[in-house]
């Protein structure tokens, strides 16, 4: 890791442009400013670790894939009963991005050769 | 344009894809850095749900729904900065996919950090507010 001492008003430059500034060192906290180009996201670590950790525990690598398939029917039976109650239809909440159907004549048809996962 | 077939294993079987269905992200999923490309695929049995199935390196697999179907009314606000990450123009419907995360006997989806996608330009990236009513682990009931 390297390590800088920098005074207030001082900063660092990492890569194309991107600065750290020191504003303010208190007591409790030092308050730094990041300029940064717009397609670089800055995030608090402490929040990117928090989702980082959620994603890692929601994703299924499709080589150790346990049969959740009956639960997941379970879960879409459920909501398609309340969504139905509540008189929100799926076609309501805009479905317009290209997707790919996952049905079983689709895997047959097109994966001859491939195992399905379960 | 050539359109490449690309044969997908996921959770949920094998199947064929076109290049042209493919989503990027602009920012990469925290955890998942170097998995850039995904496709999302769809079937009835499944309906709210989708599969995001990530097509590099460890190629995860995530359950997916549209947040507002799970709590009617849900909402966050799109920053500028990510607008113009997705190229959104006020024309463009984004998708919105939060993430379910399943164990043995329940079921929560991540309200809080959301995948936006356009579904025009086919990419997309997740929001990671500060701050969010919104929690990481809403539960979802099973029956």
């Amino acid at each position: 890791m390297l390590v800088f001492t920098r005074k207030r008003d001082e900063a660092i430059v990492i890569g194309d442009g991107i600065e750290v500034r020191i504003l303010r060192v208190g007591k409790d906290g030092v308050r730094l400013g990041v300029t940064a180009p717009p397609d670089v996201p800055v995030h608090r670590q402490e929040i990117y670790q928090m989702v980082g950790a959620a994603n890692l525990s929601a994703a299924t690598a499709p080589a150790n894939a346990k049969d959740d398939t009956s639960m997941v029917e379970r879960l879409a039976t459920r909501l398609r009963r309340d969504s139905a109650a509540s008189g929100l239809s799926a076609d309501a909440v805009g479905r317009s991005v290209a997707k790919v159907d996952l049905s079983a004549e689709a895997v047959g048809r097109s994966a001859a050769k491939a195992e399905p996962a379960r | 344009m050539t359109v490449e077939s690309l044969l997908i294993d996921t959770r949920f079987g094998a199947f064929a894809a076109n290049d042209r269905d493919i989503v990027t992200l602009v920012n990469a999923l925290p955890g998942f850095e170097r998995c850039r490309r995904y496709v999302l695929l769809s079937a009835r049995s499944l309906e709210p749900f989708t599969c995001l199935q990530g097509l590099d390196e460890p190629r995860p697999s995530f359950l997916t729904v549209d947040p507002r179907v799970v709590v009617p009314g849900y909402s966050l606000p799109l920053e500028d900065s990510d607008q113009r990450r997705l190229d959104l123009l006020p024309s463009d419907t984004p998708l919105w996919l939060a993430i379910v995360g399943l164990s043995a006997d329940a079921a929560s989806v991540n309200l809080r950090a959301p995948i936006v996608v356009n579904p025009r330009r086919m990419v997309g990236l997740q929001l990671l507010p500060a701050t969010s009513a919104y929690s990481c682990d809403h539960r979802l009931p099973l029956d």
